[in-house]
């Protein structure tokens, strides 16, 4: 194992943690409010087609952002107008959704498979910085989605704990009669945040297609979206915790091809398995602890609300 | 009886209520009530469970619009449409159960709702802190919710109500969830927060500590207010008894006494806690006799619902022991109790004892599916005719067999239950509230089951909210009140006050100060 | 002001789902309308061929049963543990742990006659599905983790066995280095019924119906609707609620596993990592749409078998695999939103209907 290549593990490592961490944190915002919506990998597949198209179209890539961010957070109002408003089942219709997202993506791309990116982000010049050895090509050579997912995790963090806003989300997420009592619509905190998270899971989706891998084709997110689903638990619900899962997990995605250059004889396949086992073990332990005290698990996560049923 | 002090200037009176009148599908709440509270008083609201009280606060606090009747604040007329219009106009009311959530501190608990936009924890936990102090509620506001007393809880629950400038604070039964000190504590928050020129309605059925705590109080009976703004320092908990539960109706018929028999169910120092962890009720004795109906009064959540969940094995006892035809069930399992001829009409039909979604049939067969098997299978043909033998010795009016249970009315959803219940000839019947909410031909039905039932030489337990129907049902009465049986009484011979102070006061805390 | 509001129904519409259905085919041939217009096709030729490939012929039907065989299994996965009010999202890992399991049995008994070898297959198969059930079995009965979390999770995991094993131990030395599992043996295969329909069909229809009456008829499938109405009625009557939760996940994990085994000596050559093709999914809304009734399983999943086949059908015709896909999701979109409207009328008053506390404890 040389010096480059160890290099090259890190830099993909938190180029795909962001990746991951994106569609995770818009996960973790609908959760938090109260709706699971296992439609993430739907919801990336057409933020992906249409920041390619729109790149394709426009010729812009920071255009091409903005709609994938807009598409993403349109495909998961449908499941917020079915699981919210209609208090549909979360888990049918957000499997539902993942099947809408995937087929819309590959209708949508149909035409635009194998075609040369319109529209590229390139990666951020940080001046000195960037040619600082080690961290300059992990940490100031990345794309612009990589910075935006550090500010994306700030911010939803600052939001979720310091913010009006976000009291009343995470209370929505806990219990929706004391929300109501309060004078907060539960309706409106859990529809934004099932939008903001469809809209963060667009912006990983354009990730994919704008730097990581500028193409289109069907499959593209290979089932990174149930990694982001399982992130949210993995890191309790916080955002920084899911920020070091994110990592981890980017770590292992980004491992996966690497092993053999390093010449560890290590199955990948197995090594891609760790982070649904870890999950599982997180997911076992807090349930051990919670008998002391809380799950860190939104309580009123999965229930649909009518005010009516008191 | 009715005395009202005149009310010197309306415009003094922080709040006016009158002529309320509010009904819902089958009942009248409220008749015409009115209620006065003066500035800076702590303002008691009393009644029985029915009386109308819950129905006229929630009135006040917006939560329901009245058919008819002026609510004055200050002089000035308000028709709330929300409990937000209500909290705007200063009026905040705790409800009985708590809107918290767990995982939040106090301090996010308090300001849901309406914090600032943005929320300095530190800045928000020191003016909560402070708004605490001023009032001497002893809370953290940094600590998490889960790890409050209910005590506590509801101080955070007061808290919020402070927070949102409310001047009128309406209290929804504040004691039932405090120890004896917290309560003497509670009165002196209260009296701060009077003092500093909010007012305070403190609804209850407790006159020790009401007689304790405020200065004033109003008493409802059906729907009616039957004595207004009378001064607490002058009346004595006698008169306010007697107000509270009138006098008694005409003598209805008695059934016949049978004659009892050998105890059937007897227990011993029987202890057990309740959902939040404290103790629902401790040494708990008495035994019932075959041929016997014993009642059980008290006001809800005195401990009743808990001693009739341990007697039927759905929730473990902490001490004592549970003999039942001479067995010790102590640790049984609710379907050994069956088996040995126990059965039990919970307070919750549709949930607890009758299974909401599945069909009448399925819910008639429960208790006796494993003996309508053949190999692995229910024979349809006899849970279908066992079903119909219930519905038609029991006269519930029924459609569909097949169809959801939850179609019935309440009245045929207890016949079933009852009819289910009874059928096994239990030797054993303990029943919860059984005749609440059914009209008067429902009502009559099932006591009259109680009663064969007790004739053909059954032990029946009979915990009822119900006073009348205590005294006129029931061979022997026992009051239950803070988790003790209080006293026990011949209903033949005693008087409806009696009981009704034996259900209200706590005589070992009426000595404390 | 008056805003619509849902309530729910004292009982749901009678026939309500069957409209729930209509109504979502009917929506989804619409919106498939407009993309197929949109795409210059013509419709009503598209949605003859599709008819056609699914329904219209003999040969049509078998293409379309051996679809709705695996959708029927794994919906009836799901409405097994649904019935308890358990959700089971493992059937798509279950299934591939079944057709690993069945894999190995064929891999250590490559010379068995026929007969028993498949049996030996089968029963593999549902041991696989469920042992792969029985992690999230415990956990939820005993320490009450969420089910949907764990079995999702497994679901990845059982996959990426798959692979490693096709990568890996179980790589055919014969393939050429391609990372392809060893044919199974000729007499592993399922034989079949009429033109390319296997017996796997008359094992669905079995499993099905033995499912179907022991949930509506036997006193254990009684106890499991008492408990999934409501638990507190389970334990008043005696029932022991983590012993149900136990068995059911289990057995719905191995109904899954069948499904997986059925597939792969039915359709398969061997062990692919793609052998669950998204009927594990699929199945979470066949029994969704069959409102967890094992009963109406077989139904929806010939339905949902004749979409999915009819939506391949139309690749002849340059129509993008991605219509078929983008139908299916409406016709759930549209089914979902009429069964609740099938629970639920919608109320314009303005003031809820408060039932006060004092007479409604």
């Amino acid at each position: 194992m040389n010096e480059a290549s160890l290099i090259g593990l890190l830099v993909a490592t938190v180029s795909f943690g962001a990746l991951l961490y994106l569609a995770a944190l818009g996960e973790l915002l609908a959760e938090k409010a109260g709706v699971l919506n296992l439609g993430v990998e739907g919801m990336m597949a057409i933020g992906a087609v249409t920041a390619f198209i729109a790149g394709v179209e426009l010729e812009n890539p920071w255009a091409a952002l903005v709609v994938a961010m807009i598409s993403g957070a349109a495909l998961a109002s449908v499941h917020g107008f079915f699981t919210v408003a209609l208090g549909a089942e979360q888990v049918v219709s957000g499997l539902s959704l993942t099947i809408l997202g995937i087929g819309l993506a590959a209708y949508l791309g149909k035409d635009y498979v194998g075609l040369p990116p319109g529209a590229k982000l390139e990666p951020v010049q940080w001046g000195g910085l960037s040619d600082l050895p080690w961290v300059g090509p992990i940490f100031f050579n990345q794309a612009p989605l990589v910075y935006l997912a550090l500010v994306m995790g700030v911010a939803v963090s600052l939001v979720l704990s310091n913010t009006r806003l976000g009291l009343a989300l995470r209370a929505a997420g806990e219990s929706a009669s004391s929300t109501d009592s309060a004078g907060h619509s539960v309706l409106g905190l859990r529809l934004s945040a099932v939008a903001a998270g469809g809209a963060l899971a667009g912006a990983s989706g354009a990730y994919l297609t704008l730097s990581l891998t500028p193409q289109w084709a069907e499959g593209l997110t290979a089932g990174r979206g149930w990694i982001a689903v399982a992130l949210v638990i993995f890191g309790a619900w916080r955002p920084g915790r899911v920020a070091w899962g994110a990592l981890l997990f980017g770590g292992t995605l980004a491992l996966k091809t690497r092993l053999q250059t390093f010449g560890v004889d290590f199955s990948p396949i197995i090594l891609s398995m760790l982070p649904y086992l870890l999950t599982l073990a997180i997911l076992l332990a807090i349930s051990v602890r919670s008998r002391k005290r809380p799950s860190p698990s939104p309580t009123a996560l999965g229930l649909a609300y009518r005010r009516e049923e008191r | 009886m009715t005395q009202t002090p005149s009310p010197t200037d309306e415009s003094q009176l922080a709040v006016q209520l009158s002529e309320v009148w509010k009904t819902f599908p089958g009942v009248v709440a409220n008749a015409g009530v009115e209620l006065n509270v003066r500035p800076r008083t702590i303002h008691a609201l009393l009644g029985e469970n029915g009386a109308g009280k819950s129905t006229l606060m929630n009135i006040l606090a917006g939560v329901y619009r009245p058919d008819r009747g002026e609510l004055k604040l200050h002089g000035r007329a308000h028709q709330f449409r929300n409990p937000a219009d209500a909290l705007s106009a200063g009026i905040g009311m705790v409800h009985q159960e708590f809107r918290l959530i767990p995982s939040f501190s106090v301090a996010e608990n308090v300001v849901l709702g309406s914090a600032p936009s943005v929320i300095k924890t530190r800045q928000i936990e020191a003016r909560v802190a402070a708004m605490a102090d001023k009032f001497g509620l002893r809370v953290d506001p940094a600590q998490p919710l889960w790890q409050l007393s209910m005590g506590e809880r509801q101080k955070v629950e007061i808290l919020k109500v402070l927070w949102r400038d409310a001047q009128v604070l309406i209290l929804d039964e504040p004691t039932t969830v405090l120890t004896p000190d917290e309560v003497h504590e509670l009165g002196e928050i209260l009296r701060r927060m009077a003092d500093d020129g909010r007012c305070i309605i403190f609804i209850s059925h407790k006159l020790h500590e009401v007689s304790g705590i405020c200065d004033e109080a109003t008493v409802l009976r059906l729907g009616k207010t039957v004595a207004s703004s009378l001064d607490m320092a002058t009346t004595d908990s006698t008169e306010l008894a007697r107000l509270m539960v009138g006098a008694s109706p005409t003598t209805p018929d008695r059934p016949a006494a049978a004659t009892p028999g050998v105890a059937l169910l007897e227990l011993k120092e029987l202890s057990a806690r309740g959902d939040r962890g404290i103790d629902a009720f401790s040494d708990v004795s008495f035994q019932i006799n075959s041929g016997e109906i014993v009642g059980i009064a008290g006001v809800a959540g005195n401990g009743q619902r808990e001693l009739a969940d341990v007697i039927a094995g759905l929730r473990p006892s902490t001490r004592g022991s549970l003999i039942m035809n001479d067995a010790d069930m102590t640790t049984a399992s609710p379907r050994q109790r069956f088996l040995s001829g126990l059965c039990y009409i919970p307070e919750d039909r549709l949930g607890v004892g009758l299974a909401p979604r599945l069909s009448i049939t399925d819910n008639a067969i429960l208790r006796v599916y494993r003996q309508q098997r053949r190999g692995p299978f229910i024979v349809a043909e006899k849970a279908l005719s066992y079903c119909k033998g219930i519905i038609e010795r029991f006269g519930v009016r029924s459609g569909d067999v097949d169809g959801p249970i939850a179609a019935l009315s309440g009245g045929n959803l207890q016949r079933l239950l009852v009819g289910r219940e009874l059928d096994s000839q239990p030797s054993v019947v303990v029943a919860a509230q059984p005749t609440r909410g059914l009209d008067v031909q429902g009502v009559k039905a099932i006591q009259d089951l109680l009663l064969e039932r007790r004739n053909a030489g059954a032990a029946v337990l009979m915990i009822s909210e119900d006073l009348d129907e205590l005294l006129t049902l029931t061979d022997r009465l026992l009051v239950m009140e803070g988790g003790n049986i209080r006293g026990e009484f011949d209903p033949r011979t005693a008087s409806r006050q009696e009981v009704g102070l034996a259900m209200l006061a706590d005589t070992t805390a009426i000595s404390q100060p | 002001m008056k805003r619509p509001r849902l309530h729910l129904r004292e009982a749901p519409l009678p026939g309500g789902q069957p409209l729930a259905f209509a109504i979502g085919l009917t929506i989804a041939l619409f919106v498939g309308t407009l993309l197929l217009l949109g795409a210059g096709h013509d419709p009503v030729r598209i949605y003859s061929r599709m008819f056609e490939a699914s329904l219209g012929s003999p040969d049509a039907w078998a293409v379309t049963l051996n679809r709705a065989v695996p959708l029927g299994l794994a919906g009836l996965a799901v409405a097994v543990a649904g019935s308890m009010g358990l959700w089971n999202i493992g059937a798509e890992g279950q299934i591939m742990a079944g057709a690993i399991a069945a894999s190995w049995v064929a891999r250590i008994g490559g010379d068995w006659p026929g007969l028993v070898l498949i049996v030996a297959m089968l029963l593999a198969a549902l041991g696989g599905g469920g042992l792969l059930a029985v992690g999230p079995a415990i956990a939820r009965a005993r320490l009450g983790v969420n089910e949907i979390i764990t079995t999702l999770m497994l679901n990845e995991v059982a996959i990426r066995l798959a692979q490693w094993l096709i990568h890996g131990p179980w790589k055919d030395p014969g393939a050429h280095n391609f990372p392809l599992a060893p044919m199974l043996p000729d007499q592993a295969r399922l034989p079949t019924l009429f033109s390319r329909a296997h017996c796997g069909l008359l094992i669905a229809v079995a499993v099905i119906v033995i499912s179907s009456l022991a949930v509506r008829y036997t006193a254990w499938g009684y106890e499991l609707r008492i408990a999934g109405s409501s638990e507190a009625t389970a334990r008043y009557s005696g029932i022991s609620l983590s012993r149900k939760i136990l068995t059911v996940l289990v057995i719905s994990g191995g109904i899954a596993g069948l499904a997986g085994g059925v597939e792969l000596t039915g359709t398969a050559d061997r062990l692919t990592e793609s052998i669950s093709n998204g009927f594990g999914f699929a199945g979470i809304i066949v029994a969704a749409l069959a409102l967890m009734r094992p009963s109406g399983v077989a139904v929806v999943a010939l339905l949902f078998g004749a979409v999915q086949i009819g939506g391949q059908s139309i690749q002849t015709l340059g129509v993008s695999s991605s219509v078929s896909t983008i139908l299916q999701a409406f016709v759930l979109f549209g089914a979902i939103g009429a069964g609740v409207f099938s629970r639920y009328r919608i109320l314009l008053d303005g003031e809820a209907r408060a039932v006060p506390e004092e007479v409604n404890q």
